[in-house]
Protein backbone atom coordinates (compact mmCIF):
# COMPACT_ATOMS: atom_id res chain seq x y z
CA UNK A 1 0.00 0.00 0.00
CA UNK A 2 1.52 3.34 -0.91
CA UNK A 3 1.51 6.38 1.30
CA UNK A 4 -1.18 8.39 -0.39
CA UNK A 5 -3.73 5.57 -0.30
CA UNK A 6 -3.16 4.82 3.33
CA UNK A 7 -3.50 8.47 4.16
CA UNK A 8 -6.70 8.68 2.22
CA UNK A 9 -8.01 5.70 4.16
CA UNK A 10 -7.33 7.47 7.44
CA UNK A 11 -8.81 10.78 6.44
CA UNK A 12 -11.83 9.37 4.65
CA UNK A 13 -12.81 7.55 7.79
CA UNK A 14 -12.49 10.81 9.72
CA UNK A 15 -14.81 12.47 7.23
CA UNK A 16 -17.31 9.64 7.46
CA UNK A 17 -17.41 9.90 11.22
CA UNK A 18 -18.28 13.55 11.20
CA UNK A 19 -20.80 13.19 8.43
CA UNK A 20 -22.76 10.66 10.43
CA UNK A 21 -22.62 12.71 13.60
CA UNK A 22 -23.38 16.18 12.36
CA UNK A 23 -27.04 16.97 12.30
CA UNK A 24 -28.81 20.01 11.01
CA UNK A 25 -27.21 22.34 13.50
CA UNK A 26 -27.66 26.03 12.94
CA UNK A 27 -27.86 27.01 16.60
CA UNK A 28 -25.61 29.97 17.32
CA UNK A 29 -22.54 29.06 19.34
CA UNK A 30 -22.25 29.89 23.05
CA UNK A 31 -20.42 33.10 23.93
CA UNK A 32 -17.83 32.62 26.68
CA UNK A 33 -17.22 36.38 27.05
CA UNK A 34 -13.47 36.30 26.75
CA UNK A 35 -12.99 33.53 29.34
CA UNK A 36 -9.47 32.15 29.52
CA UNK A 37 -9.27 28.42 28.84
CA UNK A 38 -6.11 26.75 30.16
CA UNK A 39 -5.21 24.16 27.54
CA UNK A 40 -2.43 21.62 27.76
CA UNK A 41 -0.51 19.41 25.38
CA UNK A 42 2.95 17.88 25.24
CA UNK A 43 4.40 18.84 21.83
CA UNK A 44 5.57 15.31 21.22
CA UNK A 45 2.95 13.98 18.77
CA UNK A 46 3.65 15.07 15.22
CA UNK A 47 1.62 16.42 13.48
CA UNK A 48 -1.06 16.93 16.14
CA UNK A 49 1.21 18.85 18.49
CA UNK A 50 4.95 19.33 18.09
CA UNK A 51 7.57 22.02 18.10
CA UNK A 52 8.51 23.68 14.88
CA UNK A 53 12.27 22.94 14.73
CA UNK A 54 12.84 26.29 13.05
CA UNK A 55 11.15 28.51 15.63
CA UNK A 56 10.87 26.32 18.72
CA UNK A 57 7.15 27.16 18.99
CA UNK A 58 4.42 24.58 19.45
CA UNK A 59 2.39 24.02 16.29
CA UNK A 60 0.14 21.35 14.78
CA UNK A 61 -3.38 20.18 14.05
CA UNK A 62 -4.60 20.37 17.64
CA UNK A 63 -3.18 23.87 18.17
CA UNK A 64 -4.96 25.16 15.09
CA UNK A 65 -8.17 23.34 15.90
CA UNK A 66 -8.39 24.45 19.50
CA UNK A 67 -7.40 28.05 18.79
CA UNK A 68 -10.23 28.11 16.24
CA UNK A 69 -12.66 26.60 18.75
CA UNK A 70 -11.75 29.28 21.29
CA UNK A 71 -12.07 31.97 18.64
CA UNK A 72 -15.59 30.82 17.77
CA UNK A 73 -16.60 30.72 21.42
CA UNK A 74 -15.09 34.15 22.17
CA UNK A 75 -12.55 32.68 24.58
CA UNK A 76 -8.82 33.02 24.98
CA UNK A 77 -6.43 30.07 25.21
CA UNK A 78 -3.63 29.91 27.74
CA UNK A 79 -1.38 27.16 26.33
CA UNK A 80 0.52 25.06 28.86
CA UNK A 81 2.76 22.03 28.58
CA UNK A 82 2.68 18.76 30.42
CA UNK A 83 3.90 15.28 29.68
CA UNK A 84 1.71 12.45 28.46
CA UNK A 85 2.31 10.52 31.71
CA UNK A 86 0.65 13.13 33.84
CA UNK A 87 -1.83 14.82 31.53
CA UNK A 88 -5.03 12.93 32.36
CA UNK A 89 -4.38 13.16 36.09
CA UNK A 90 -3.56 16.87 35.90
CA UNK A 91 -6.72 17.70 33.94
CA UNK A 92 -8.77 15.60 36.33
CA UNK A 93 -7.50 17.68 39.23
CA UNK A 94 -8.25 20.94 37.47
CA UNK A 95 -4.63 21.89 36.85
CA UNK A 96 -5.73 22.51 33.27
CA UNK A 97 -9.20 23.00 31.76
CA UNK A 98 -8.69 20.95 28.65
CA UNK A 99 -6.01 18.55 27.42
CA UNK A 100 -5.19 17.12 24.02
CA UNK A 101 -2.53 14.72 22.82
CA UNK A 102 -4.26 12.38 20.41
CA UNK A 103 -6.08 10.89 23.39
CA UNK A 104 -8.26 7.92 22.50
CA UNK A 105 -11.77 7.99 23.90
CA UNK A 106 -12.40 4.87 25.96
CA UNK A 107 -14.53 3.78 28.90
CA UNK A 108 -11.62 3.40 31.29
CA UNK A 109 -10.65 7.01 30.81
CA UNK A 110 -14.26 8.20 30.87
CA UNK A 111 -14.34 7.16 34.53
CA UNK A 112 -11.54 9.61 35.23
CA UNK A 113 -12.26 12.60 33.01
CA UNK A 114 -14.83 13.98 30.58
CA UNK A 115 -14.34 13.78 26.83
CA UNK A 116 -15.46 16.11 24.08
CA UNK A 117 -17.04 14.53 21.04
CA UNK A 118 -14.42 12.93 18.76
CA UNK A 119 -12.48 15.30 16.51
CA UNK A 120 -10.44 12.74 14.62
CA UNK A 121 -10.27 9.07 13.84
CA UNK A 122 -6.94 7.35 14.02
CA UNK A 123 -5.97 4.01 12.60
CA UNK A 124 -2.85 2.01 13.28
CA UNK A 125 -0.55 0.73 10.58
CA UNK A 126 2.20 -1.89 10.70
CA UNK A 127 5.67 -0.40 10.38
CA UNK A 128 8.37 -2.98 9.59
CA UNK A 129 11.93 -3.02 8.29
CA UNK A 130 12.30 -2.48 4.55
CA UNK A 131 13.59 -6.05 3.97
CA UNK A 132 10.81 -7.76 5.98
CA UNK A 133 9.46 -10.75 4.04
CA UNK A 134 8.22 -13.14 6.73
CA UNK A 135 4.70 -11.73 6.95
CA UNK A 136 2.46 -9.46 4.92
CA UNK A 137 -0.48 -8.75 7.19
CA UNK A 138 -1.28 -8.98 10.90
CA UNK A 139 -2.49 -12.60 10.86
CA UNK A 140 0.81 -13.70 9.35
CA UNK A 141 2.55 -11.81 12.13
CA UNK A 142 0.36 -13.36 14.82
CA UNK A 143 0.92 -16.91 13.56
CA UNK A 144 4.71 -16.78 13.78
CA UNK A 145 5.54 -16.93 17.47
CA UNK A 146 9.15 -15.82 16.88
CA UNK A 147 8.05 -12.34 15.88
CA UNK A 148 8.00 -9.57 18.45
CA UNK A 149 6.16 -6.27 18.57
CA UNK A 150 7.29 -3.03 20.24
CA UNK A 151 4.78 -0.84 22.10
CA UNK A 152 4.37 1.70 24.90
CA UNK A 153 2.27 0.49 27.83
CA UNK A 154 -1.14 2.14 28.14
CA UNK A 155 -1.22 3.71 24.70
CA UNK A 156 -3.33 2.98 21.65
CA UNK A 157 -0.57 1.07 19.89
CA UNK A 158 -0.28 -1.22 22.91
CA UNK A 159 -4.01 -2.02 23.05
CA UNK A 160 -4.29 -2.56 19.31
CA UNK A 161 -1.27 -4.89 19.51
CA UNK A 162 -2.93 -6.88 22.29
CA UNK A 163 -6.52 -7.02 21.05
CA UNK A 164 -6.32 -6.68 17.27
CA UNK A 165 -3.08 -8.45 16.46
CA UNK A 166 -2.28 -10.88 19.28
CA UNK A 167 -4.50 -12.99 21.54
CA UNK A 168 -5.91 -10.41 23.96
CA UNK A 169 -3.43 -11.22 26.72
CA UNK A 170 -1.95 -7.98 28.01
CA UNK A 171 0.98 -9.92 29.45
CA UNK A 172 1.83 -11.61 26.17
CA UNK A 173 5.60 -11.99 26.09
CA UNK A 174 5.67 -11.15 22.40
CA UNK A 175 5.10 -7.50 23.29
CA UNK A 176 8.27 -5.65 24.18
CA UNK A 177 7.47 -2.54 26.17
CA UNK A 178 9.27 0.75 25.66
CA UNK A 179 9.04 4.03 27.51
CA UNK A 180 8.78 6.22 24.43
CA UNK A 181 7.66 5.82 20.88
CA UNK A 182 11.11 6.64 19.54
CA UNK A 183 12.64 3.84 21.58
CA UNK A 184 10.37 1.23 20.01
CA UNK A 185 11.29 2.52 16.55
CA UNK A 186 14.98 2.29 17.43
CA UNK A 187 14.37 -1.28 18.59
CA UNK A 188 12.67 -2.05 15.27
CA UNK A 189 15.63 -0.60 13.41
CA UNK A 190 18.15 -2.68 15.35
CA UNK A 191 16.13 -5.91 15.05
CA UNK A 192 15.04 -6.24 18.69
CA UNK A 193 11.42 -6.23 17.57
CA UNK A 194 9.88 -6.97 14.18
CA UNK A 195 6.93 -4.61 14.00
CA UNK A 196 5.65 -1.38 15.55
CA UNK A 197 2.11 -0.11 15.22
CA UNK A 198 1.61 3.58 14.60
CA UNK A 199 -0.75 6.05 13.07
CA UNK A 200 -0.28 7.21 9.53
CA UNK A 201 1.33 10.54 10.26
CA UNK A 202 3.97 9.13 12.60
CA UNK A 203 4.77 6.39 10.11
CA UNK A 204 5.23 9.01 7.42
CA UNK A 205 7.59 10.94 9.69
CA UNK A 206 9.77 7.95 10.55
CA UNK A 207 9.97 6.77 6.95
CA UNK A 208 10.91 10.27 5.81
CA UNK A 209 13.62 10.63 8.47
CA UNK A 210 15.06 7.16 7.75
CA UNK A 211 14.93 6.66 3.98
CA UNK A 212 15.12 3.03 2.88
CA UNK A 213 14.87 1.63 6.42
CA UNK A 214 11.14 1.16 7.04
CA UNK A 215 7.97 0.35 5.14
CA UNK A 216 4.26 0.06 5.85
CA UNK A 217 2.45 -3.24 5.22
CA UNK A 218 -1.04 -4.66 5.68
CA UNK A 219 -4.42 -3.06 6.23
CA UNK A 220 -5.22 -0.40 8.83
CA UNK A 221 -6.04 -1.81 12.27
CA UNK A 222 -7.94 -0.69 15.33
CA UNK A 223 -9.98 2.39 14.56
CA UNK A 224 -9.74 4.82 17.48
CA UNK A 225 -11.44 8.15 18.11
CA UNK A 226 -9.52 11.08 19.57
CA UNK A 227 -11.23 13.52 21.92
CA UNK A 228 -10.30 16.53 24.02
CA UNK A 229 -10.20 15.71 27.73
CA UNK A 230 -11.89 17.99 30.25
CA UNK A 231 -12.10 18.28 34.02
CA UNK A 232 -15.05 16.14 35.23
CA UNK A 233 -18.30 18.13 35.15
CA UNK A 234 -16.68 20.88 33.09
CA UNK A 235 -19.03 23.58 31.82
CA UNK A 236 -16.91 23.86 28.68
CA UNK A 237 -17.81 20.47 27.22
CA UNK A 238 -21.06 21.49 25.51
CA UNK A 239 -19.59 24.68 24.10
CA UNK A 240 -16.55 22.86 22.70
CA UNK A 241 -18.78 20.17 21.17
CA UNK A 242 -20.89 22.82 19.49
CA UNK A 243 -17.77 24.43 18.05
CA UNK A 244 -16.50 21.06 16.77
CA UNK A 245 -19.80 20.46 15.01
CA UNK A 246 -19.70 23.87 13.36
CA UNK A 247 -16.09 23.35 12.25
CA UNK A 248 -17.02 20.01 10.77
CA UNK A 249 -19.91 21.49 8.87
CA UNK A 250 -18.03 24.35 7.27
CA UNK A 251 -15.06 22.18 6.29
CA UNK A 252 -12.55 23.67 8.75
CA UNK A 253 -11.50 20.27 10.11
CA UNK A 254 -11.13 18.92 6.59
CA UNK A 255 -8.85 21.85 5.75
CA UNK A 256 -6.76 21.12 8.84
CA UNK A 257 -6.37 17.49 7.77
CA UNK A 258 -5.17 18.68 4.40
CA UNK A 259 -2.78 21.19 5.97
CA UNK A 260 -1.12 18.91 8.53
CA UNK A 261 -1.41 15.41 7.06
CA UNK A 262 -0.68 16.15 3.41
CA UNK A 263 0.84 19.58 2.84
CA UNK A 264 3.12 20.07 5.85
CA UNK A 265 6.77 19.38 5.14
CA UNK A 266 9.20 18.65 7.96
CA UNK B 1 57.92 21.02 47.50
CA UNK B 2 57.82 20.42 43.78
CA UNK B 3 56.42 17.07 42.82
CA UNK B 4 57.55 15.48 39.61
CA UNK B 5 54.60 14.34 37.61
CA UNK B 6 55.06 11.00 35.97
CA UNK B 7 52.89 9.87 33.07
CA UNK B 8 50.91 7.55 35.31
CA UNK B 9 49.73 10.36 37.61
CA UNK B 10 48.61 12.62 34.76
CA UNK B 11 44.84 13.05 34.97
CA UNK B 12 44.20 11.11 31.78
CA UNK B 13 40.49 10.93 32.40
CA UNK B 14 40.33 14.71 32.38
CA UNK B 15 42.35 14.94 29.18
CA UNK B 16 40.08 12.46 27.42
CA UNK B 17 36.98 14.19 28.74
CA UNK B 18 38.17 17.52 27.42
CA UNK B 19 38.97 16.02 24.01
CA UNK B 20 35.54 14.38 23.74
CA UNK B 21 33.93 17.64 24.88
CA UNK B 22 35.83 19.64 22.25
CA UNK B 23 34.89 17.19 19.50
CA UNK B 24 31.22 17.36 20.43
CA UNK B 25 31.38 21.14 20.74
CA UNK B 26 32.92 21.32 17.29
CA UNK B 27 30.12 19.11 16.02
CA UNK B 28 27.53 21.46 17.51
CA UNK B 29 29.17 24.51 15.96
CA UNK B 30 29.85 23.07 12.51
CA UNK B 31 26.86 20.78 11.88
CA UNK B 32 23.70 22.79 11.26
CA UNK B 33 21.53 19.96 12.47
CA UNK B 34 23.35 19.73 15.79
CA UNK B 35 23.32 23.51 16.14
CA UNK B 36 19.55 23.50 15.90
CA UNK B 37 19.19 20.69 18.43
CA UNK B 38 21.55 22.48 20.79
CA UNK B 39 19.67 25.78 20.48
CA UNK B 40 16.35 24.13 21.22
CA UNK B 41 17.67 22.11 24.15
CA UNK B 42 19.41 25.15 25.64
CA UNK B 43 15.97 26.42 26.61
CA UNK B 44 15.77 23.50 29.03
CA UNK B 45 19.28 24.04 30.39
CA UNK B 46 18.31 26.86 32.72
CA UNK B 47 15.34 24.88 34.03
CA UNK B 48 17.56 21.90 34.82
CA UNK B 49 20.09 24.12 36.59
CA UNK B 50 17.58 26.07 38.63
CA UNK B 51 15.50 23.02 39.56
CA UNK B 52 18.64 21.24 40.77
CA UNK B 53 20.06 24.24 42.61
CA UNK B 54 16.88 25.13 44.49
CA UNK B 55 16.06 21.49 45.24
CA UNK B 56 19.57 20.85 46.48
CA UNK B 57 19.53 23.85 48.80
CA UNK B 58 16.17 22.79 50.23
CA UNK B 59 17.35 19.19 50.55
CA UNK B 60 20.49 20.33 52.40
CA UNK B 61 18.38 22.35 54.81
CA UNK B 62 15.89 19.58 55.51
CA UNK B 63 18.66 16.98 55.60
CA UNK B 64 20.61 18.94 58.18
CA UNK B 65 17.54 19.41 60.36
CA UNK B 66 16.72 15.71 60.15
CA UNK B 67 20.32 14.74 60.94
CA UNK B 68 20.39 17.02 63.99
CA UNK B 69 17.02 15.67 65.06
CA UNK B 70 18.65 12.24 64.99
CA UNK B 71 20.99 13.42 67.72
CA UNK B 72 18.22 14.90 69.84
CA UNK B 73 18.09 13.99 73.48
CA UNK B 74 14.36 13.21 73.11
CA UNK B 75 13.75 9.67 71.97
CA UNK B 76 10.54 10.58 70.10
CA UNK B 77 12.34 13.12 67.89
CA UNK B 78 15.11 10.62 67.17
CA UNK B 79 12.54 7.98 66.21
CA UNK B 80 10.70 10.36 63.90
CA UNK B 81 13.95 11.36 62.20
CA UNK B 82 14.96 7.75 61.59
CA UNK B 83 11.46 6.90 60.34
CA UNK B 84 11.63 9.77 57.85
CA UNK B 85 15.04 8.74 56.53
CA UNK B 86 14.16 5.06 56.17
CA UNK B 87 10.83 5.67 54.47
CA UNK B 88 11.95 8.37 52.04
CA UNK B 89 15.25 6.68 51.18
CA UNK B 90 13.41 3.49 50.28
CA UNK B 91 11.03 5.00 47.72
CA UNK B 92 12.22 5.73 44.16
CA UNK B 93 12.48 9.40 43.23
CA UNK B 94 10.06 8.86 40.36
CA UNK B 95 7.39 7.53 42.70
CA UNK B 96 7.86 10.38 45.17
CA UNK B 97 7.53 12.75 42.24
CA UNK B 98 4.11 11.33 41.37
CA UNK B 99 3.06 11.29 45.03
CA UNK B 100 3.92 14.94 45.56
CA UNK B 101 2.46 16.06 42.23
CA UNK B 102 -0.85 14.23 42.37
CA UNK B 103 -1.49 13.42 46.01
CA UNK B 104 0.58 15.85 48.07
CA UNK B 105 -0.03 19.05 46.14
CA UNK B 106 -3.84 18.74 45.85
CA UNK B 107 -4.02 17.81 49.53
CA UNK B 108 -1.98 20.87 50.44
CA UNK B 109 -4.31 23.07 48.40
CA UNK B 110 -7.33 21.45 50.08
CA UNK B 111 -5.76 21.94 53.48
CA UNK B 112 -5.03 25.60 52.71
CA UNK B 113 -8.63 26.17 51.65
CA UNK B 114 -9.96 24.31 54.67
CA UNK B 115 -7.71 26.14 57.14
CA UNK B 116 -8.59 29.54 55.75
CA UNK B 117 -12.23 28.90 54.90
CA UNK B 118 -13.51 31.73 57.09
CA UNK B 119 -11.30 34.28 55.40
CA UNK B 120 -12.23 32.87 51.98
CA UNK B 121 -15.95 33.09 52.70
CA UNK B 122 -15.58 36.72 53.63
CA UNK B 123 -13.65 37.41 50.45
CA UNK B 124 -10.60 38.56 52.39
CA UNK B 125 -8.40 36.13 50.48
CA UNK B 126 -9.27 34.03 47.49
CA UNK B 127 -9.41 30.26 47.50
CA UNK B 128 -6.37 28.45 46.13
CA UNK B 129 -6.79 26.29 43.05
CA UNK B 130 -4.66 23.24 42.32
CA UNK B 131 -3.39 24.92 39.21
CA UNK B 132 -1.80 27.72 41.23
CA UNK B 133 0.71 25.16 42.47
CA UNK B 134 2.88 24.78 39.41
CA UNK B 135 4.33 21.48 38.25
CA UNK B 136 7.78 23.06 38.44
CA UNK B 137 7.48 23.63 42.20
CA UNK B 138 5.94 20.21 42.79
CA UNK B 139 8.97 18.74 41.01
CA UNK B 140 11.36 20.82 43.11
CA UNK B 141 9.67 19.75 46.36
CA UNK B 142 9.70 16.10 45.37
CA UNK B 143 13.40 16.18 44.50
CA UNK B 144 14.18 18.01 47.76
CA UNK B 145 12.31 15.49 49.86
CA UNK B 146 13.88 12.51 48.06
CA UNK B 147 17.39 13.79 48.52
CA UNK B 148 16.96 15.18 52.03
CA UNK B 149 16.97 11.61 53.36
CA UNK B 150 20.29 10.83 51.69
CA UNK B 151 21.81 14.10 52.79
CA UNK B 152 20.62 13.53 56.36
CA UNK B 153 22.65 10.31 56.38
CA UNK B 154 25.67 12.13 54.97
CA UNK B 155 25.43 14.74 57.74
CA UNK B 156 24.86 12.09 60.41
CA UNK B 157 27.96 10.17 59.34
CA UNK B 158 30.04 13.35 59.26
CA UNK B 159 28.92 14.47 62.69
CA UNK B 160 29.35 11.03 64.24
CA UNK B 161 32.97 10.94 63.10
CA UNK B 162 33.83 13.76 65.48
CA UNK B 163 35.61 12.48 68.54
CA UNK B 164 33.45 12.56 71.67
CA UNK B 165 36.36 14.07 73.58
CA UNK B 166 36.19 17.20 71.46
CA UNK B 167 32.58 17.78 72.38
CA UNK B 168 33.36 17.25 76.03
CA UNK B 169 36.24 19.69 75.72
CA UNK B 170 33.78 22.18 74.26
CA UNK B 171 31.45 21.62 77.17
CA UNK B 172 34.34 22.11 79.57
CA UNK B 173 35.06 25.45 77.91
CA UNK B 174 31.47 26.44 78.66
CA UNK B 175 30.31 26.50 75.03
CA UNK B 176 26.58 25.94 74.56
CA UNK B 177 25.09 23.53 72.00
CA UNK B 178 25.02 25.98 69.12
CA UNK B 179 28.53 27.27 69.71
CA UNK B 180 29.88 23.73 69.99
CA UNK B 181 28.23 22.93 66.64
CA UNK B 182 29.46 26.14 65.04
CA UNK B 183 33.11 26.05 66.19
CA UNK B 184 33.96 22.43 66.95
CA UNK B 185 31.68 20.02 65.15
CA UNK B 186 30.91 21.83 61.89
CA UNK B 187 34.45 22.80 60.80
CA UNK B 188 35.62 19.21 61.23
CA UNK B 189 32.51 17.56 59.85
CA UNK B 190 32.44 19.65 56.68
CA UNK B 191 35.63 17.98 55.44
CA UNK B 192 34.08 14.54 55.84
CA UNK B 193 30.77 15.68 54.44
CA UNK B 194 31.90 17.50 51.34
CA UNK B 195 32.85 14.52 49.11
CA UNK B 196 29.61 12.55 49.60
CA UNK B 197 27.64 15.81 49.43
CA UNK B 198 29.19 16.60 46.06
CA UNK B 199 28.46 13.07 44.95
CA UNK B 200 24.78 13.51 45.76
CA UNK B 201 24.70 16.86 43.97
CA UNK B 202 26.00 15.21 40.79
CA UNK B 203 23.44 12.42 41.21
CA UNK B 204 20.72 15.00 41.63
CA UNK B 205 21.59 16.78 38.39
CA UNK B 206 21.01 13.49 36.64
CA UNK B 207 17.89 12.60 38.60
CA UNK B 208 16.43 16.00 37.80
CA UNK B 209 15.76 14.48 34.36
CA UNK B 210 12.87 12.65 36.05
CA UNK B 211 10.93 15.91 36.39
CA UNK B 212 10.24 15.58 32.67
CA UNK B 213 7.47 13.10 33.55
CA UNK B 214 5.54 16.08 34.92
CA UNK B 215 6.15 17.99 31.71
CA UNK B 216 8.63 20.40 33.27
CA UNK B 217 10.60 21.76 30.34
CA UNK B 218 14.07 20.64 31.38
CA UNK B 219 16.81 19.33 29.08
CA UNK B 220 15.33 15.83 28.96
CA UNK B 221 11.80 17.00 28.21
CA UNK B 222 13.07 19.35 25.50
CA UNK B 223 15.00 16.41 24.04
CA UNK B 224 11.92 14.19 24.16
CA UNK B 225 9.86 16.84 22.42
CA UNK B 226 12.50 17.73 19.85
CA UNK B 227 13.16 14.14 18.84
CA UNK B 228 9.43 13.50 18.57
CA UNK B 229 8.99 16.28 16.05
CA UNK B 230 12.13 15.66 14.00
CA UNK B 231 12.37 11.86 14.39
CA UNK B 232 16.10 12.25 15.11
CA UNK B 233 16.49 10.33 18.33
CA UNK B 234 20.16 9.44 18.09
CA UNK B 235 21.35 12.98 17.36
CA UNK B 236 19.09 14.57 19.97
CA UNK B 237 20.12 12.27 22.78
CA UNK B 238 23.80 12.83 21.90
CA UNK B 239 23.27 16.49 22.68
CA UNK B 240 21.21 15.70 25.81
CA UNK B 241 24.04 13.52 27.13
CA UNK B 242 26.60 16.16 26.24
CA UNK B 243 24.75 18.86 28.18
CA UNK B 244 24.41 16.71 31.31
CA UNK B 245 28.10 15.76 31.07
CA UNK B 246 29.17 19.39 30.88
CA UNK B 247 27.10 20.11 34.00
CA UNK B 248 28.21 17.11 36.04
CA UNK B 249 31.89 17.19 35.07
CA UNK B 250 32.32 20.87 35.76
CA UNK B 251 30.63 20.37 39.11
CA UNK B 252 32.95 17.45 39.89
CA UNK B 253 35.94 19.66 39.14
CA UNK B 254 34.65 22.44 41.40
CA UNK B 255 34.13 19.99 44.25
CA UNK B 256 37.61 18.49 43.82
CA UNK B 257 39.05 21.98 43.95
CA UNK B 258 37.09 22.75 47.10
CA UNK B 259 38.27 19.56 48.77
CA UNK B 260 41.87 20.36 47.90
CA UNK B 261 41.43 23.85 49.32
CA UNK B 262 40.05 22.51 52.61
CA UNK B 263 42.83 19.96 52.88
CA UNK B 264 45.49 22.62 52.29
CA UNK B 265 43.97 24.80 55.02
CA UNK B 266 44.18 21.90 57.41
CA UNK B 267 47.97 21.83 57.23
CA UNK B 268 48.37 25.43 58.46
Amino acid sequence: MNLSTFFSAAVISATALFTTQSSANDVTLPDLNGQVIVAVTENAYTPLNFIDPKTGNGIGWEYDAFNEIAHRLNAKVDWQLSSWDSMIQAVKQGQFDVGMDGITINDERKKEIDFSMPYMVSQQFMLVREDEGRFEEHTGFANNSDLLIGAQPGTTNFYVAVYNVLDGDENNSRIQLFETFGASVQALKSGDVDMVLMDASSAKGYMGANPGIFKIIGEPLGTEEFGFILTPGSKLTDAINAAIVSMKEDGTLEALNQKWFFDYQH
Amino acid sequence: MIKKRSLSTLPWWLLFTVIIGLLLSWNIVSDQNYTQIFNTLSKGLWTTISVTLIAFMLATLVGLVVALAGFSRFSLIRQVATFYVEIIRGIPVLVILFYIAFVGAPEMVNFYNWALQDLIEHNIISAARTRDFSMLWRAIFALSISYSAFLAEVFRAGIQEIDKGQIEAGKALGLNGWLRFRFIIFPQAIKKILPPLGNDFVAMIKDSALVSVLGVQDITQMGKVYSASTFQFFETYNVVAFMYLVLTLSLSLIIRGLERYLRRNEKH
